[in-house]
Formats: C-alpha cells, sequence, structure tokens
C-alpha cells in the first residue's frame, strides 16, 4: 500500500499553495495591466497632483490628501469626473451603481469606508448615514450662498449632507392610445378610481432609489403612517402592479402592459423624446420629489478635494451643464440663477416628506408595502 | 500512505474551499446572530427572524415560488437534457453541432438577458402578439407553468452537458451482449446504458435544481409582466432596503443553502451502494451512428427546438440592438446601426470593460479549473473525513446569489488588519477573480466529477503501484480519459464568469466597470438598443472564443 514517496506531499503542497499565489499573482498582473494606461489603480496611494486653480480655500489647508478621491454616485457618471477635473485639477475615482447597489457596498464597507464622497437622489438613506455617524458634520461649504432658499430647508442642523436638485419621483403618464389629457387621472386619489382598475404601475420602493421618496411623501401628505397605508390601500384594491424599478415600468408602459404609471420625471421624459405615445401629468397637488444630496464620509483620508467637491456641485455653473449635458437632466436645479430643461413643464410642483420622519420610518413602510405588494 | 496523501489533498481542497466559499458566506450568515461583527458591536441579533419565513407574506410567497420552480425546472430540464443528450449522442445528423452551440451560448448568457428576450417576445404587445398574432402566448408564458417552460428552455443546458460528457465513453461489449441475448435497443437502454449514467444524471438535476433557485435573472425581468417573487428576489429587497438588512438577506440565504443541502441529500441517497466505475478495458469512446432515412426528420425537429430556445430569447435582443424605439415595431424607418456605433464612442469604454471581463474570466477559468480538478479528485477517489461538506460548499455558489457572496467578499477582504499583509484585497481586481473563481467551481467541479465517476480507482492503483506518484497519475491516466470534460469545465467557468453581474456590482474596484455592468447600467438607463447591442457584440465574441478554442483541442484530440 505504502508506495508513494514522502516527496508526494510535497509536490502537493506545492501545487496547491502554488495556485493560491497564482491566484494572488495573477490577480496583481491583472491590475498592472488593466490600469496601465490609466495611472495607478485606487489601491495604491499616491499623491494626487495639487490643484492647478486655487478652488479650496478651506481653514485647515495643513492637512494633505492621501489618493485620489472617490465618489460614489448613481448617476452623471458619464461627464462628472471630466467636469471636475477641469474645474479644479482633481483627479476623481467613481463607483456606479444603483442606489441599492451604492448603499449595500456603503454598509458593507462601514469598517472601512472605501469612499470620499457619497452623491445620490436618495435623502432618507443618506440622512440615516448622518443619524449612524457616518458622515463629516459641521462644515459649511462657501457656495452654500448660491443654494436657493427652499433647498436650504433640507439641510439638517448638523450639516452633514446638501441638496444639489431634486427631481419629481413619481409624475403621472398615460398611454395617448387610451387616454387624453381630459380622461387621465389628475390627482394621486384618481389612481383608486374604478375606471383606472388594474392599469396602474409603480416602482417598489424596496428597490428602486426614487420609490421610497415617492411613497414617503405621499405617506407624509395623508397625515402619517396609517393614514397612507390606508391612502396605498386604495390603490392596491384598484389593482395596482408594483415594478422592481423604473425602467420596467417604462417597458411595461410602451408593451401595453400597463397603461398609467407613477414614473420617475427623466425616465418620462426620455420616453416622450423616444417618440413613445406618451403623455405627462404634473399634479396640482404636486409631485413627490427625489432630492439628490452630497455628503462627506467622516474619516476621509482627501478633505481637500472631498470639500472642493461639495463647492463644485453646489456652484450653478456645474448645475447649470448637469441640465445641459447630462443623462439625468430633468431636474429642478438646487442653485439660484440654474435654467431648468425648457421643455420640463412650468408649473412642475414638487413636495417632499421630512427626511428625519422618512429615514425613521424606512423599513417600516418598506417592509409593509412588499409584503402588499405580494398580494 | 496513500490514505495519508489523499488526507492531505483533502485538506489543502478544504481550505481553498473555505476561504473562496465558506468564510464569505458565513460572514452574511453571521449577521443573524452577531450584526455587528465586522464592526466591532457584539451584539445579538434577533433569532425569530428564523422563522420569520413563515410568517411574512413576502417571503412565504417566495419560499413557495422558489420550490415550485426549482421542482418544475428540475424534472422538466433534467429530461430533456437527457433526452437530447442521448440524441445527440446516439446518431449523426445535419446541424447536431448547432444544438452544442446553443447549449454553450444559453450556458454563457446571464439569465437576466435571455429573461428580457423572453419578455420581449410575449409581452402584451411583445413581438409574439405583434408580429405573429399569437394573443395566447402572454397568457400562456406570465403563470407559473410559463415560467417553469421558460427557465427549463435557460436552464436544461447543465443536464445536457452533464449527460452528455458520460457518453463520451461506453461499454459496447455489455450492450452488445444483450443485444446478443435477443434484447430490443430499448431494452438495452433502459437496462444497461441508463442506469450507468444515473450518476450524470443526479449532477445535472442537482445542477439544474441549485441554478434554479439561486437565479434572480428570470424573476426580475419577468416582474416588468407578472409578480413572481423567489427566494433571491426577497434577498435582493432585504440587502437593496434601506436601513439595509444583511439578517434578513443571512437568514434566506440559510434557507437556500439549506434546500441545496437538501437536494444534495436526496441525491446521496439514490447513489448510495452503487458503482458506477465502468470504464475497463472494454469501453469505447462512443460514436455517433448515421440517423439513416431519419436524419432529416432529426434535423427538422432540431431547427424548430433551436428556434425556440435561441430564436426567442437571443433574437429578440438582436432584433432590439437594431431598433430605434423599443415600441417602434418592426419597421423601416425605425431600424439603425447607430446602437452599434455608439458602442465605440467615448473613448473605448465599453470595450475597455470586455477586457477587463475576459482577463478576469480567463485567469478565473484556470485556476478554477486547477481548483476544481482537486476537488472532484478529492470527491471521488477519496475517504477523505469531510468529503459531504466539500461537496456541499462546490456547490454552494450555484444557488446563494452573487450577491450575497459579494457582500460577505466585502466583509472578508475589507477588514483593516489586511492592509499591512498586502491582502486587503476589495478595492482591487483581484478580488473579482477570487470571487468569479468560487461562482465558477460548481460547474467545473460537476461535469469533473460526472467524469472522474467512470474512471475506476484501479486504473490509479495500478499506476500506483508502478511507483507513479500521484501527480503523474493525474497527469498521465486521469486527464487523458476526461480531456473532453477538461474543456467544457473550463470553457463553460470562462463563458458563464463573463457576464457574472452580481458579483461584480457590488465589487469591482472605482473606475473599473466590467462588461456585465456597463451593459446592466445601459438597462437600467433604458437604453435598450444600446444595451442589446452590447450583450450581442459580448455574446458574439466570447462564442467565438470558445468555438475556437473548441476547434483547436478537437482537432488535436482527433489526429492523436
Amino acid at each position: 500500500m505504502n508506495v508513494y514517496p514522502i516527496q508526494w506531499k510535497r509536490v502537493t503542497t506545492g501545487i496547491v499553495l502554488t495556485s493560491m499565489l497564482t491566484v494572488l499573482a495573477a490577480c496583481g498582473g491583472n491590475n498592472g495591466a488593466e490600469n496601465g494606461n490609466k495611472s495607478e489603480s485606487g489601491a495604491a496611494p499616491s499623491p494626487t497632483a495639487a490643484p492647478t486653480t486655487e478652488t479650496v480655500a478651506t481653514e485647515e489647508p495643513a492637512v494633505e490628501d492621501a489618493g485620489k478621491l472617490v465618489v460614489y454616485l448613481n448617476d452623471f457618471d458619464a461627464i462628472i469626473a471630466d467636469m471636475f477635473k477641469e474645474a479644479t485639477g482633481y483627479d476623481v475615482e467613481l463607483v456606479t451603481g444603483n442606489g441599492a447597489e451604492i448603499m449595500s457596498r456603503i454598509e458593507a464597507e462601514k469598517g472601512n469606508p472605501h469612499w470620499d464622497i457619497v452623491w445620490a437622489d436618495m435623502m432618507p438613506s443618506i440622512h440615516g448615514l448622518g443619524l449612524q455617524g457616518q458622515l463629516l458634520e459641521g462644515w459649511e461649504p462657501e457656495n452654500l450662498s448660491q443654494v436657493a432658499e427652499d433647498f436650504k430647508a433640507y439641510i439638517p442642523e448638523n450639516k452633514t449632507y446638501f441638496p444639489t436638485g431634486a427631481h419629481a419621483s413619481g409624475i403621472i403618464v398615460y398611454n395617448k392610445n387610451f387616454y387624453t389629457e381630459e380622461t387621465a387621472p389628475k390627482t394621486w386619489a384618481d389612481f383608486a378610481k374604478a375606471e383606472y382598475k388594474d392599469q396602474i404601475a409603480t416602482a417598489d420602493p424596496a428597490i428602486a432609489a426614487p420609490a421610497y421618496p415617492f411613497v414617503a411623501a405621499l405617506f407624509d401628505k395623508a397625515g402619517g403612517v396609517e393614514e397612507g397605508k390606508a391612502f396605498f390601500d386604495s390603490w392596491f384594491n384598484n389593482g395596482l402592479r408594483v415594478y422592481p424599478k423604473n425602467p420596467q415600468i417604462v417597458q411595461a408602459l410602451s408593451g401595453g402592459e400597463v397603461k398609467l404609471a407613477a414614473l420617475q420625471e427623466s425616465n418620462a421624459y426620455s420616453m416622450v423624446n423616444n417618440n413613445e405615445p406618451i403623455g405627462i401629468i404634473w399634479p396640482e397637488e404636486g409631485a413627490p420629489a427625489s432630492v439628490r444630496v452630497a455628503a462627506i464620509q467622516k474619516n476621509t483620508k482627501n478633505p481637500n478635494a472631498a470639500k472642493a467637491f461639495i463647492e463644485f456641485l453646489l456652484d450653478a455653473k456645474t448645475q447649470q451643464q448637469l441640465v445641459d449635458e447630462g443623462e439625468e437632466a430633468y431636474f429642478d436645479p438646487a442653485a439660484q440663477g440654474v435654467t431648468a430643461r425648457p421643455d420640463r413643464a412650468a408649473n412642475a410642483k414638487l413636495i417632499a416628506a421630512d427626511a428625519a420622519w422618512a429615514s425613521q420610518h424606512e423599513a417600516e413602510i418598506k417592509q409593509w408595502f412588499a409584503d402588499k405588494a405580494v398580494k | 500512505m496513500f490514505r495519508l496523501t489523499n488526507e492531505r489533498l483533502g485538506w489543502l481542497v478544504s481550505i481553498a474551499l473555505l476561504i473562496l466559499v465558506l468564510y464569505p458566506l458565513l460572514a452574511v450568515v453571521i449577521q443573524v446572530l452577531l450584526p455587528g461583527v465586522f464592526f466591532g458591536n457584539w451584539v445579538i441579533g434577533d433569532l425569530s427572524l428564523l422563522l420569520e419565513i413563515f410568517k411574512r407574506p413576502l417571503w412565504q410567497k417566495s419560499l413557495e415560488n422558489s420550490l415550485l420552480l426549482g421542482i418544475g425546472t428540475t424534472l422538466i430540464g433534467t429530461l430533456l437534457g437527457g433526452v437530447l443528450a442521448t440524441v445527440r449522442s446516439t446518431w449523426r445528423f445535419p446541424t447536431a453541432g448547432l444544438l452544442d452551440a446553443a447549449v454553450w451560448l444559453l450556458l454563457i448568457m446571464p439569465s437576466f438577458i435571455l429573461a428580457q428576450g423572453w419578455v420581449m417576445f410575449s409581452a402584451q404587445q411583445g413581438l409574439a402578439v405583434n408580429l405573429f398574432g399569437w394573443d395566447w402566448v402572454p397568457g400562456a408564458v406570465f403563470q407559473p407553468a410559463g415560467l417553469t417552460v421558460i427557465m427549463t428552455l435557460s436552464k436544461f443546458p447543465l443536464a445536457y452537458l452533464s449527460m452528455k460528457a458520460a457518453m463520451e465513453w461506453k461499454v459496447q461489449q455489455l450492450s452488445d451482449a444483450a443485444r446478443l441475448g435477443g434484447a430490443s435497443p430499448i431494452k438495452v437502454w433502459a437496462t444497461i446504458q441508463a442506469p450507468l449514467l444515473l450518476p450524470a444524471l443526479l449532477a445535472g438535476a442537482a445542477l439544474v435544481f441549485m441554478d434554479t433557485i439561486g437565479d434572480f435573472g428570470l424573476p426580475s425581468s419577468i416582474a416588468a409582466i407578472y409578480r413572481f417573487p423567489t427566494l433571491p428576489y426577497s434577498i435582493y429587497s432585504a440587502l437593496y432596503t434601506s436601513p439595509i438588512r444583511f439578517d434578513m438577506a443571512g437568514v434566506l440565504s440559510f434557507y437556500l443553502v439549506l434546500l441545496i443541502s437538501v437536494a444534495m441529500l436526496l441525491q446521496f441517497a439514490a447513489m448510495r451502494r452503487s458503482r458506477f466505475d465502468f470504464m475497463s478495458g472494454g469501453a469505447v469512446p462512443s460514436v455517433p451512428k448515421e440517423a439513416g432515412k431519419y436524419r432529416w426528420l432529426l434535423a427538422a425537429g432540431n431547427i424548430v427546438f433551436l428556434l425556440v430556445i435561441i430564436g426567442i430569447p437571443i433574437g429578440s435582443s438582436l432584433m432590439m440592438s437594431f431598433m430605434q424605439a423599443q415600441g417602434g415595431g418592426v419597421k423601416a424607418e425605425n431600424l439603425t446601426l447607430a446602437n452599434y456605433a455608439a458602442l465605440f464612442d467615448g473613448g473605448f469604454q465599453l470595450l475597455h470593460g470586455l477586457g477587463r471581463s475576459l482577463m478576469i474570466a480567463a485567469s478565473a477559468a484556470v485556476i478554477g479549473l486547477v481548483v476544481g480538478l482537486l476537488v472532484a479528485f478529492v470527491l471521488t477517489y477519496s475517504q477523505f473525513r469531510f468529503r459531504r461538506g466539500i461537496e456541499v460548499l462546490s456547490l454552494v455558489t450555484l444557488a446563494v446569489p452573487g450577491v450575497v457572496l459579494g457582500i460577505g467578499y466585502i466583509f472578508v477582504w475589507n477588514q483593516r488588519w489586511l492592509e499591512p499583509l498586502g491582502l486587503l484585497l476589495y478595492g482591487k481586481p483581484a478580488i473579482l477573480v477570487l470571487a468569479a473563481i468560487a461562482g465558477a467551481i460548481p460547474v467545473i467541479t460537476r461535469i469533473m466529477v460526472g467524469a472522474m465517476a467512470k474512471v475506476p480507482q484501479s486504473f490509479l492503483h495500478a499506476a500506483g503501484l508502478q511507483g507513479d506518484s500521484l501527480l503523474r497519475r493525474i497527469r498521465r491516466i486521469l486527464l487523458p480519459l476526461m480531456r473532453g470534460a477538461l474543456l467544457s469545465a473550463g470553457l463553460a467557468a470562462f463563458g458563464a464568469s463573463v457576464f457574472d453581474l452580481a458579483v461584480n456590482s457590488v465589487l469591482f474596484p472605482p473606475n473599473y466597470i466590467t462588461f456585465p455592468v456597463a451593459i446592466n447600467k445601459s438597462f437600467e438607463d433604458m437604453r435598450f438598443g444600446y444595451a442589446s447591442a452590447a450583450t450581442i457584440l459580448g455574446g458574439g465574441v466570447v462564442v467565438a472564443i470558445i468555438l475556437v478554442i473548441e476547434l483547436l483541442f478537437r482537432r488535436k484530440e482527433a489526429r492523436s
């Protein structure tokens, strides 16, 4: 039986160890090869080139940035890095994902965060990060002076995040082949009318980033959690269909599965721009807002670049450029003196739930909605 | 000494699987017990969550749907895969090669893209209704039985490949003897050939089951039309709910692992007390016979089948990739090449992503092949005491959604103490390779185990008695006998890793967008035409690579 020389053990150990090492080596290799033309990867901290233009007038210039600024965001990823580099000279690295992906990364990284800035249209969730003590507090950007008064109201007392704009997380859209402006619903309460039974879609607040602000605002408008449940029950009883995200509502609308929806505004306008037979109604009572806010990670190693990024976002010039060139261009800019898209309704009225209230009831409302939607 | 060396190998394989699979998975499941453990908080979690699955409507429904879909797909998918593999290995007919290509295509295409294709076809105003006037399609598809059929048509390749690999060799003597003894071909098949294929059949069934209950693409794409929550769907909601509930994801993942463990116990029970290492001096490579007068019938049937399984899902993507507006229909003015032109815009970002994904997938396939081979060896030839455990671990990543594994990888590879060791891999491309290996291990291992089951241990013993080392025995005896399986395993792992979205979307490093992430982003941005064009391009490149490698190796085999 015992015919296998001792060396076999070493050989096996060798193979497996080698293969394990190969894993690491191969990966290291990838790292270099892939990023060859992109200078260093995010992992190798190298001092960033000093900004070319003087933009950061912070009080403590003594603190040096340790590496490249890392921004977690869900929109504007195509243009923001170049815009920021051009405006300030700072390099920035992006992690793009939908709201949920960004939040689960931040949450899982809690012990050792990799991000410096989070910028996304989910104020309640970012408010929650502030409550957990994950955000830099008390710093006031100079460009706050450019922000309109109604937007300043969104900034919490401890100044953990700053609004850069807001868009409707839901407006009423209808398929023109079946409805006209007259026959389509005009208020949110109309969604409970028998004539619209089984034809209405909305996004799942547990999955879509802007859908929770939508639901929360209507809960708030109804007067509280119980009243909100009763309000949405009237939709559910009317055969409301809940889709995971807004693009799936778009598909359902163009595929004819549903004829009406509460749809996020950029999605709605791009359907119109794509020549889909879609009409848009801004309810007079207001469309629930989804506020895009930016916040700095508390222990950021790149405070100068991070602050410069916030200043840059609050700048009217930046926001005008986002309106003109961004893919999520339909929004109400936070800075004064910025012109919104000309085809965006002039009577666009936004309403939002109080962020603290929305954050406090987030788990409860989402769970209720999810369980309700199954039935 | 033989036992001891196998023991060594067993431990090494265990450690590899521990690092790649168990530790990250436990990191998520432990959130139920100790929610703050990775952030220095020692708080006991809410264990009553474990029972919530029997109370919360969403979870209950998810469990029900998952079981229904899983069992239904397993039964039909295994049957379909088995029949097709048998036909393919028995007869030669025109277009047979296309069946193999189609199977590969289905295997590497991410399920969300296949499902999107089915949805575009069967929706209320989809291609079926608009183009062919088949009004019954939406109603037939969007119900549990319809979804099971779609799932079957997407997942049967796992059963097909498992069976086909097993049919590469056969013991003709046994069949000949039976035929001489007067048995009909059907009787020979039922009493000799089929029973010998049992391990491959069960392995295929287990794979189909696990892949089905772990699938997220179908329920999420179908959700655009028909709400059908499954366990993975609820796991996503838990992870994607803010405040994020890692503990809930942990509970649901726990149930998924439980389900696949039960499936495997059933498989073990069915195979107990049987030996299947039939290969001996009498085994010959199986060569398909001419189908004679039935060849055109078979070819026609094959084409119709391919039109359904490939034509519908991928054809829909193909059409979409040439369309301007999704709802614009197939009209001349709605046709465009702009979507393809757009792929090359913006400094070749998308192509960079494809390059990265190909590199990651290739590394993962090569390393995964080594790990998988060793795992399969331990499972097949050793008496290692934790063999069952290894087997479960080698399959877990099939059923557990990639995003759970991804979160686990962040917990594991983002701990500060790893930094001085240079092992803080989160935020580096290396972590994508590790995760891709973990994702590829089930398929590789299953294909290898299926192939090894036929090679008797006595072959290895015999060589061992002549003084050959274990390594040489693997290289000289085992590998040549299972070259086909090795190739299949490596290519399957490669193809599937390129498109693995879930892991990529939570793990990709800053400024390191991978191909599936880019595609998914354009789907989310509603650039359906662009996303479809990217899918077609990426799928085409991957299929081309696979075909070239197949051709190179198969030709070599034919020559030798």
